[in-house]
């Protein structure tokens, strides 16, 4: 009933919706920043932050990514393995980080990079696993 | 970051599993539709409209913003490189329900690939 073998198709998917995801991870954090300057230890300050947050563009934006990444997701969960598809997904460790370094002028150290490195084993092998049937 | 690093960890722990529940409910739905989706953007479509019509897809999406809260309090306040990566703890999370809960098989090679994944984690998150 459901095909166990990633194909190039599914995979090309996944790596599309990875793109998606850290489109959609960059514009949340850009509308989080936002909303950043209100404390949240109070109700008044947590409704100001939500208020600084969905005033931005980029949180609309997000949402627009997030339902086309639905559409593709949902696609190749009717082909594949949930134990498969998620790891698979974690491409995006490495796009994430590239696009902070870029973009968010954040710091990624050496050791970030060989944990990046051990879950693109991690990937590789989950990928392989799904052809053991 | 003021309201400290084990609140921060709390948080993403909590969005991980909310975003678990998500894809679990959201596989169970389409594993309920014995469909395997290929081909033309008409069919792809269609799925998409009798997946909609499923009330777990809807539940999925309440825990899906649920987690989407969380996270957006998150990003509020670490690194978008750091949250990322602790937040993938539900690759653990995801192996153990699909194993358990949606019955898939899983084999030597898939638990050592999410071993090497957890690796990856931990080695991201302290450095």
């Amino acid at each position: 009933m459901f095909k166990k073998k990633i194909t190039l198709t599914i995979f090309l998917l996944l790596v599309f919706s990875d793109f998606l995801e850290t489109f959609t991870q960059f514009c949340f954090k850009k509308s989080a920043l936002a909303g950043s300057a209100a404390a949240l230890n109070n109700l008044s300050g947590i409704f100001g932050f939500f208020q600084g947050v969905f005033l931005t563009w980029f949180l609309w934006l997000g949402f627009i990514a997030v339902a086309l990444t639905f559409i593709i997701w949902s696609t190749v969960l009717s082909r594949i393995d949930l134990s498969v598809a998620v790891p698979v997904a974690s491409f995006s460790y490495v796009l994430v980080p590239l696009v902070s370094i870029i973009l968010l002028q954040e710091k990624v150290s050496i050791l970030r990079w060989e944990g990046i490195f051990f879950i693109l084993i991690g990937v590789i092998f989950v990928s392989l696993s799904s052809k053991e049937r | 970051m003021k309201e400290g690093l084990s609140f921060i960890l709390l948080l993403i722990i909590a969005a991980s599993i909310l975003d678990t529940v998500t894809q679990l409910l959201l596989k169970s739905a389409i594993n309920s539709l014995r469909v395997s989706v290929s081909g033309s953007l008409g069919k792809i479509i269609q799925f998409i409209m009798q997946l909609i019509r499923l009330p777990q897809v809807w539940v999925a999406l309440f825990f899906s913003v649920l987690a989407l809260c969380v996270w957006l309090f998150v990003l509020s306040r670490a690194d978008l490189s750091l949250a990322f990566s602790i937040g993938s703890l539900h690759y653990i999370f995801i192996a153990f329900s699909s194993r358990f809960l949606l019955k898939e098989k899983v084999g030597f090679k898939r638990w050592l690939g999410t071993f090497f994944i957890v690796i990856g984690i931990v080695l991201v998150t302290i450095g």
